[in-house]
């Protein structure tokens, strides 16, 4: 049952293969850099084909490169040939004029998007029980008309004569090419005969041209060649009448394609057409061919391997086909022109039996995941859920199984975005399907359903004082990543940075907000709109002013924040980091700036912003902490000089580990700690038992944070086994009140003179053996607050954090937390 | 009437016009276009090649190397033979005459002394030439039988799937059990050598491995025989398996701008030790470069600025493919001329700028080994002091990282090692300064600590 659902007809694809051309000679663009390889703007150029949706349409999977310009491009491939049926004498004319329908409405679909098929022939047919799809439409699209190959792109037989006329070069085609093609697929079809299939290549081209010098009519000619007069006398009229204004002689003169729909003879296909048009809007489908192509590849799927067996990727040795002279110019010499680079045009469809075979255990239901609700009798009836917890996210990524799982549900709760958002955080906090990722972090930013008509409305085409600094940027933003390195890439960071410009005025662009939208972007090429919407989500949330003009003030505070939070978990490596005057301005800018969008390989970042998406803008804080804790060791043994060149190049850190690791600090501390002025009060509602009103220079002063009265208020109340209160307050006032389960250590009892945690007398075993609890120092206006602190900071003492607003704000709280030893004594 | 004749020179013109576009279009579906074109049968050198590859890498490996060992024992001796009988002839000739300018005043005339002159001369060549010959025969028939005997092993190969042991054509006539392991090393210099993983790219990071060492760089080619031992030796195994692989090992050595002339001779003598069984022999490889070079140049006379227009230019290279060196494939002869003893050269030298396309000719052809010379120097010479090394690896090194830099977005295949050659004798000092330098120039990979 399963099976059949994966088992569709429209479920299958096949890939082509071919080589760009290689640049010659000089290798280095006006701008001094390396020019793209022409691979690479294929690959930019054929992403627009993959979002591409149409029944007439054959939807383009992927687009793979291989070595030395190698390109294939997978693409769905479903039924058989028009070439096959042409001959068939059975076609009766409704069912012809029902396949001419759809490739023209294929045909128009394509034109509306400015895109000439060019290729069009009966190969590139493809019918499965009355259905039509074009296939390998985008070749001479994705090409730039054929510039970035070596070969031409043409069909011999279905060529409009301009296209001969024109010459190889000439790479501007007019979509009436593509009208003249569908006029001779018309006339083949009605004549049930393939024209001139016997001749040879250059006889071919010949009759082609020799239409041009007909007088008469060019169907009536082409008829009488074939000896079919008799058929064409048979013909209708009104399809002869079609088939002679396609294969007009002057271009101006053929129709459009929307003006040959608008035809009588497609009456009948109009109606029936709108009579199937029932629906409101477009049914929900639980999967598409996309994911079916994703997790075929998961499930070991492999391009290169299945065009290896057919011969379409052979690989002669390279030593025999080396140049013998290279001339300092570049030009090679004694160099033959290996046959394997050859284009060839075959088609190699893939084969779905190792995927079914992986699925067949996969159970009916689990097509359709319940998600609100789920009653005991059904859960009791459902096998256990595919259990991969505990495997590794990578593992996890590429198993199909799981996968499959993830994709069916989170395809679903998107559908239902953004009423689901809910479940769909639930979801992402457990991981994120690759697949989805774009659409789940727009729905985890709240994007919403407008994004592209507000995307549309902002300028990004004037020229403005940052451009040049753009242009800068860009081409060096990520740039070993495919999409990002193409030209439509740079095209499209260029206009999401000066939209952002432009749209946020009290902003200025600082380097690194290129580096920011990569991910985005890369997630989203299709979607500039959506890229440039979850950018504009992102930065308020996680990145509030520090693209202000002068944003030294909230970057400050921030790195200041860091310090403290390393003291507030590793006081030793804080402690050294202060002693060798290594201060987090001399590296951790761009981390924080770009939210170590910088620093890491795409790959890296995606995982990271998984987490970060579901945290607050604190989160890279703790990022950088897991950063620093996975180099500890290294640090702690380094001076100076060894910990800036250590992270002048960062060495390669664990992602995975760094994950889990921020993940973990950042639940274990309370949320007061990281809190920061310049924090947008969008996301984070404040009261006076918060933070506030730090200034900057003290913050810069103080090695270790402050907690707010809330925070104690709750660990109190929830966790007071996970904390240790020191009250610094003298005896008298300690024992007249104080919170519950606190100590009292007297400031005026302890000699701060050398770093000896038995300076402070009884209680120093317990701050010895903290045990991970939070260490608040609770003081007042007549104690000084910052020499104890600073004391247990240095005594390595972790979690050591001071109670803001001393402990006379507790007062007001809420006197259910203290109480009175006085009665005690 | 009028009009008739103004139109029919157009009504010709379209035609003509109409011709030459069907042939241009022919042309070019010919040539791109795997339907159309020719249809190719595999060369001989593709069968063989194949062939070779398949049998490399199967249990026969052994054998084939045996073989090739053997055989290149037979021509080294004969080669040993012929230096040994030119040589004494030429004693004897130069006793000869001794002896006849001694008598000069007595029996002998001037032109008399003229004539053995010229007998000694046409003794001496006629003898070479005798030699020579024989020695093609010798390698001519080697080649013939051996890649007669693989193609025979792999038809048997294929009949039972079962790989039999295979018999080689020669047996091996002599097995002489060493009793003194490796001499090898104690007559040579300590080698020089410090290997580092490198990585290049900011945010993903491409890995390389690099090495500096002095040695003589005709180590990487020659075939190191010990005649104790009837056994290839290891290095040839490797050089073997790869030789048809996508992994192979280049070396740049340094030309002058006439192709094969002495300045590689030394070059030449070491291929010429053993047969080659799979490209043409040196001396024809580099006639047929020389011909290409010549007509070449010749037809784009006028197109390029050349200064000399029939001789290549520094910067230039020409590439000869081995199977017989020990440790490399591929020869870049890269052409150089004076201009690089001195100190003041740029990244616009010729030379550096024939660097690059030596990378990127090595990238786009799956050269994953290359070797350069890191002072664009094999010999030690007088300029050669401390600063001027320190000053040309600098350059070299800053260079080599830039292109390696811009290879990567170039879509071929990776360099995996680099190795920079220093001349053998360099000292000490200077070697380790260089080594110190390149962590300064190249970002080098942090270890790895397991925990």
């Amino acid at each position: 049952m399963t099976i059949g659902l994966l088992n569709h007809p429209e479920m299958h694809f096949g890939a082509i293969t071919f080589f760009a051309k290689q640049h010659k000679e000089d290798m280095c663009g006006s701008n001094g850099l390396p020019l793209t390889p022409n691979s690479i703007i294929i690959y930019g150029r054929a992403q627009m084909l993959k979002a591409i949706k149409s029944p007439y349409l054959c939807q383009y999977l992927d687009i793979i490169r291989g070595k030395h310009e190698r390109t294939i491009v997978v693409s769905q491939y479903c039924g058989t040939p028009l070439s096959n049926i042409v001959e068939n004498q059975d076609q009766s004319i409704d069912e012809i004029k029902h396949i001419v329908y759809q490739i023209l409405q294929g045909l128009n679909e394509l034109h509306t998007r400015n895109i000439v098929h060019r290729n069009l022939s009966t190969e590139n047919i493809l019918c499965q029980d009355n259905n039509v799809k074009l296939f390998n439409y985008g070749l001479y699209h994705l090409t730039d008309n054929g510039k970035l190959v070596s070969f031409p792109i043409i069909q011999l037989l279905y060529a409009a004569p301009e296209i001969y006329l024109d010459g190889i070069q000439h790479n501007h085609t007019n979509p009436k090419v593509d009208i003249w093609a569908v006029g001779m697929i018309l006339a083949e079809l009605v004549l049930h005969k393939r024209f001139w299939s016997t001749l040879k290549l250059g006889h071919r081209i010949r009759k082609v041209l020799s239409l041009l010098q007909s007088n008469t009519s060019v169907f009536e000619r082409i008829a009488r060649e074939h000896n079919c007069y008799e058929d064409y006398m048979k013909v209708p009229e009104d399809i002869k009448e079609i088939i002679e204004i396609c294969l007009n002689i002057n271009v101006d003169q053929r129709p459009t394609c929307g003006e040959l729909l608008q035809k009588g003879v497609f009456n009948q296909q109009k109606t029936d057409k709108i009579s199937e048009k029932k629906s409101l809007c477009e049914p929900f489908e639980i999967f598409t061919i996309h994911e079916f192509y994703h997790w075929w590849q998961l499930a070991g799927g492999d391009i290169f391997q299945e065009l290896k067996k057919q011969g379409l990727i052979r690989s002669s040795p390279p030593i025999l086909s080396l140049p013998q002279l290279v001339l300092i110019e570049g030009g090679l010499l004694g160099q033959d022109r290996n046959p394997a680079t050859l284009f060839d045009p075959r088609i190699v469809e893939m084969p779905l039996a190792s995927l079914y075979q992986r699925f067949e255990n996969i159970p009916f239901t689990a097509f359709y995941p319940l998600i609100q609700i789920k009653s005991d009798i059904i859960s009791r009836l459902e096998p256990p859920p595919y259990d991969a917890t505990g495997l590794p996210l990578i593992i996890k990524e590429r198993d199909p199984e799981y996968q499959f799982h993830r994709v069916i549900l989170l395809r679903r709760l998107l559908h239902g975005y953004p009423f689901t958002r809910e479940l769909i955080v639930r979801e992402a906090e457990k991981d994120i399907p690759p697949l989805l990722r774009g659409e789940i972090w727009a729905a985890l930013l709240h994007v919403k359903g407008d994004y592209k008509s507000h995307y549309m409305k902002i300028d990004k085409y004037s020229i403005t004082p940052t451009d040049r600094q753009i242009e800068v940027d860009i081409p060096r933003c990520h740039q070993y990543n495919e999409l990002l390195s193409s030209t439509d890439g740079h095209q499209k960071l260029k206009r999401i940075l000066k939209a952002w410009v432009c749209k946020n005025s009290n902003y200025v662009y600082w380097q690194g907000l290129d580096s920011l939208t990569a991910p985005f972007l890369y997630l989203n090429f299709n979607d500039e709109a959506k890229a440039f919407a979850c950018l504009s989500a992102f930065i308020p949330k996680y990145l509030h002013k520090f693209f202000l003009k002068d944003n030294s003030a909230v970057i400050e505070e921030y790195l200041a924040k860091f310090s403290q939070l390393i003291a507030f978990h590793d006081p030793v490596l804080a402690n050294h980091l202060y002693e060798i005057n290594f201060y987090p301005q001399l590296f951790a800018i761009p981390w924080f700036l770009t939210l170590f969008s910088h620093v890491f390989p795409l790959y890296k970042i995606l995982h990271l912003w998984d987490k970060v998406l579901l945290g607050n803008s604190s989160y890279s804080l703790h990022i950088g902490l897991s950063v620093l804790t996975q180099l500890r060791d290294r640090l702690l043994n380094a001076g100076f000089n060894e910990c800036i060149l250590l992270f002048s190049d960062l060495p390669e850190v664990d992602i995975e580990k760094s994950v889990y690791l921020s993940t973990d600090t950042f639940k274990t501390t309370p949320t007061s700690i990281t809190a920061r002025e310049h924090e947008n009060c969008e996301f984070q509602e404040r009261d006076k038992y918060d933070i506030s009103g730090v200034t900057l220079e003290d913050l810069k002063r103080e090695r270790y944070p402050r907690i707010s009265a809330n925070d104690i208020v709750s660990l109190v109340r929830s966790n007071p086994e996970k904390m240790c209160m020191v009250d610094i307050r003298n005896m008298t006032q300690y024992n007249r009140c104080s919170v519950i389960g606190s100590i009292n250590i007297p400031f005026s009892s302890v000699s701060f003179s050398d770093n000896n945690i038995e300076n402070i007398g009884q209680h120093s075993q317990l701050l010895k053996e903290t045990n991970n609890k939070v260490v608040v120092v609770i003081g007042d206006e007549e104690t000084d607050m910052e020499l104890f602190p600073t004391f247990l900071l240095k005594c390595n003492v972790k979690k050591v954090c001071v109670l803001h607003g001393g402990f006379n704000i507790l007062l007001s709280v809420t006197p259910t937390i203290l109480v009175s030893h006085s009665h005690n004594i | 009437m009028e009009k008739e004749e103004t139109d029919k020179p157009t009504h010709n013109k379209i035609k003509m016009n109409l011709e030459d576009i069907i042939k241009e279009w022919e042309t070019v579906m010919h040539d791109e276009i795997a339907e159309y074109a020719e249809h190719r049968v595999a060369s001989d050198e593709e069968l063989f090649a194949t062939a070779y590859h398949k049998m490399v890498h199967s249990p026969a490996l052994e054998t084939m190397l045996q073989l090739e060992h053997m055989y290149s024992r037979t021509v080294g001796q004969k080669t040993d033979e012929k230096k040994r009988l030119v040589q004494e002839l030429s004693e004897r000739q130069s006793h000869e005459m001794n002896d006849a300018v001694d008598r000069l005043d007595k029996d002998m005339t001037e032109s008399k002394i003229n004539e053995l002159v010229a007998e000694h001369y046409e003794a001496h060549s006629f003898l070479q030439g005798k030699l020579t010959s024989e020695l093609d025969t010798i390698k001519e028939a080697q080649r013939r039988e051996y890649r007669e005997w693989l193609m025979q092993m792999l038809e048997q190969n294929q009949t039972n799937s079962s790989i039999p042991t295979p018999n080689s054509p020669l047996t091996p006539h002599e097995i002489i059990i060493p009793n003194q392991v490796f001499d090898r090393g104690l007559s040579d210099t300590p080698i020089l050598e410090e290997s580092f993983t490198i990585h290049l790219g900011s945010q993903l990071k491409q890995m390389h491995n690099i090495r500096i060492l002095s040695a003589n760089v005709m180590d990487l080619c020659e075939v190191k025989d010990n005649k104790l031992f009837s056994e290839p030796t290891p290095q040839l195994l490797q050089t073997a398996l790869a030789l048809y692989s996508n992994d192979l090992s280049g070396l740049v050595l340094l030309a002058d701008n006439k192709i094969g002339s002495r300045m590689i001779e030394d070059f030449q003598d070491i291929c010429q030790k053993s047969t080659e069984f799979h490209f043409p022999h040196i001396e024809d490889q580099l006639t047929k470069i020389s011909d290409i070079a010549q007509k070449f140049l010749k037809k784009e006379q006028k197109n390029l600025n050349r200064s000399h227009s029939e001789l290549l230019q520094p910067g230039d290279f020409y590439i000869t493919r081995h199977s017989n060196l020990s440790q490399v494939h591929v020869i870049f002869h890269m052409v150089s001329d004076d201009s690089l003893r001195g100190c003041d050269i740029n990244s616009r030298h010729p030379v550096v700028l024939g660097l690059r396309n030596i990378l990127k000719t090595a990238c786009s052809n799956d050269i994953t080994s290359l070797t350069i010379p890191l002072l664009l120097q094999y010999e030690m010479t007088e300029e050669m002091t401390i600063s001027w090394c320190e000053k040309r690896a600098e350059l070299v090194f800053k260079c080599v990282k830039g292109f390696m830099i811009e290879m990567a977005s170039w879509g071929g295949s990776d360099l995996k090692n680099l190795q920079f050659m220093l001349p053998q004798g360099i000292s000490n000092q200077v070697f380790h300064s260089l080594t110190e330098m390149l962590p300064r120039i190249f970002k080098v990979s942090n270890p790895k600590v397991l925990k």
